[in-house]
């Protein structure tokens, strides 16, 4: 929980270190599970895998009237929170905290801000990316 | 003299018109009638700074299925009228157990599976917990670590979207939650908060169902211990052969380590939904359809042997 859900740990750019972190996501979104060589790993280890760091791509696309972002496309610490997505939209789109702001993912439900990207990544991925719509009003209700 | 409207077939008309009824399913009712008892009481430093030090606890019996939100009304009554001089929202109240703030926008069976049941399993500690003993807050929200809402009917704002979310796990979009009228959208809402079985299965259930397609993935959630991530992830309901899997299999997929396909020895881990351990040979599709909470999802707490 230290430092998830902080927009500092946001690596803008960086495609290149995306392409190695995430090499054949695009035709796999779900990563198969390895057959077990060896005894099983102890609950401890487990829980200390799934708590390991890694990036996801995320695609803003804006709707309506909501400003569009020269760049579209950045890669995002997986384990992040959604918030912190919905923080680092806002400080692009240099938006006071006021100011409305919907996000969506595929133009179809609006995800907790404690949702972890790398869930919604998994799951709801279009081609390698996270597709997040952003508008001034509220859309899909 | 005129023949007589067949009566039967009227009133059947007329009722399915407005909303149909909950089809019989009794796992899905005793799941809805799970309940928790709950005491609640007053953080000491609030009541000790107005001087009001020995404020009664509040005790309710919440359903699991409930959330806190909606219980915020009768807790701050209660402590109105004991002492509280309250005049702020609703949403700046918030919960915690044994200093845990307690996630408004989780189902309260789930909190009490994390939180109670995961928790003292995991200190070796039996025993019960019931009541459960809920700490109330009416100042001071821990906005860096609960979503602060900006008004108490949030709650159902973040319900719909978990529907929604479970509906594009199934379908691959939203559509049938979006060709719901407003009013049976709402019905879901209603039902739940006003816990009524009848009005929100009533609805429910053709969300379950899916018109009788296979889902593509089941929304399910999974939570290990020691504040780790939540795990979600596309889960088919089928195996390659196109046979119903088991939870075993489901559970095996995200953690092999964890729940291996044939156990070898004592387990290790259980995975626990509405305070019981089910069979871990119980069809995942079934268990989704019948066995998951009102958003939708299926919440595997899982207990570490």
């Amino acid at each position: 929980m230290s430092n998830s859900g902080t927009p500092s740990s946001e690596t803008p750019p960086a495609t290149d270190s995306a392409q190695e972190a995430f090499g054949s996501t695009s035709t796999t979104p779900a990563p198969a599970p390895a057959e077990p060589s060896g005894p099983p790993a102890s609950p401890t280890t487990v829980i200390a895998n799934h708590k390991k760091k890694d990036t996801s791509k995320v695609r803003f696309q804006a709707i309506g009237n909501a400003p569009i972002l020269k760049q579209k496309v950045y890669t995002i610490t997986a384990s992040n929170k959604f918030l912190a997505v919905i923080q680092f939209l806002r400080k692009q789109l240099d938006y006071k905290h006021s100011d409305p702001l919907f996000l969506y993912v595929n133009s179809a439900f609006s995800p907790a801000p404690d949702e972890i990207v790398h869930n919604l990544f998994k799951c709801f991925n279009t081609d390698g990316k996270l597709i997040v719509n952003y508008c001034t009003s509220p859309a899909w209700g | 003299m005129p023949p007589q409207p067949d009566k039967g077939k009227t009133t059947a008309t007329a009722s399915s018109s407005s909303s149909t009824p909950a089809p019989h399913n009794p796992i899905a009712k005793v799941i809805w009638d799970g309940s928790i008892p709950i005491q609640f009481t007053w953080d000491q430093a609030e009541a000790a700074a107005v001087g009001s030090n020995a404020v009664e606890s509040f005790f309710y019996e919440a359903p699991r299925c409930s959330y806190f939100s909606l219980l915020t009304s009768h807790v701050r009554k209660h402590f109105v009228d004991m002492a509280l001089h309250f005049i702020g929202d609703d949403a700046e109240v918030w919960y915690d157990y044994e200093g845990t703030p307690l996630k408004w926008h989780y189902p309260i069976g789930l909190l009490y599976d994390i939180h109670g049941l995961q928790a003292s399993a995991g200190r070796g500690a039996n025993g019960s917990l019931l009541p459960w003993k809920i700490t109330v807050h009416f100042q001071n929200y821990p906005a860096d670590k609960l979503i602060k809402s900006q008004a108490i009917d949030s709650c159902q704002d973040y319900f719909m979207s978990m529907i929604k979310e479970a509906d594009y796990l199934r379908n691959g979009s939203t559509k049938k939650v979006m060709n719901m009228s407003k009013s049976d959208q709402t019905q879901l809402w209603d039902g739940l908060s006003s816990n009524n079985y009848d009005r929100f299965w009533g609805m429910n259930h053709k969300l379950m169902l899916n018109d009788g397609v296979m889902a593509r993935n089941l929304p399910i959630r999974i939570y290990l211990p020691e504040t780790c991530p939540v795990i979600q992830e596309p889960v088919s309901p089928v195996d390659e052969n196109s046979q119903p899997k088991t939870l075993r299999q489901i559970l095996h997929q995200s953690l092999p380590d964890l729940f291996p396909l044939v156990e070898t020895g004592l387990p290790v881990a259980a995975a626990m939904i509405h305070g019981i351990t089910p069979n871990l040979d119980t069809s995942a599709i079934w268990a989704s359809q019948n066995m998951s909470y009102p958003d939708n999802f299926l919440h595997f707490v899982i207990i570490i042997k």
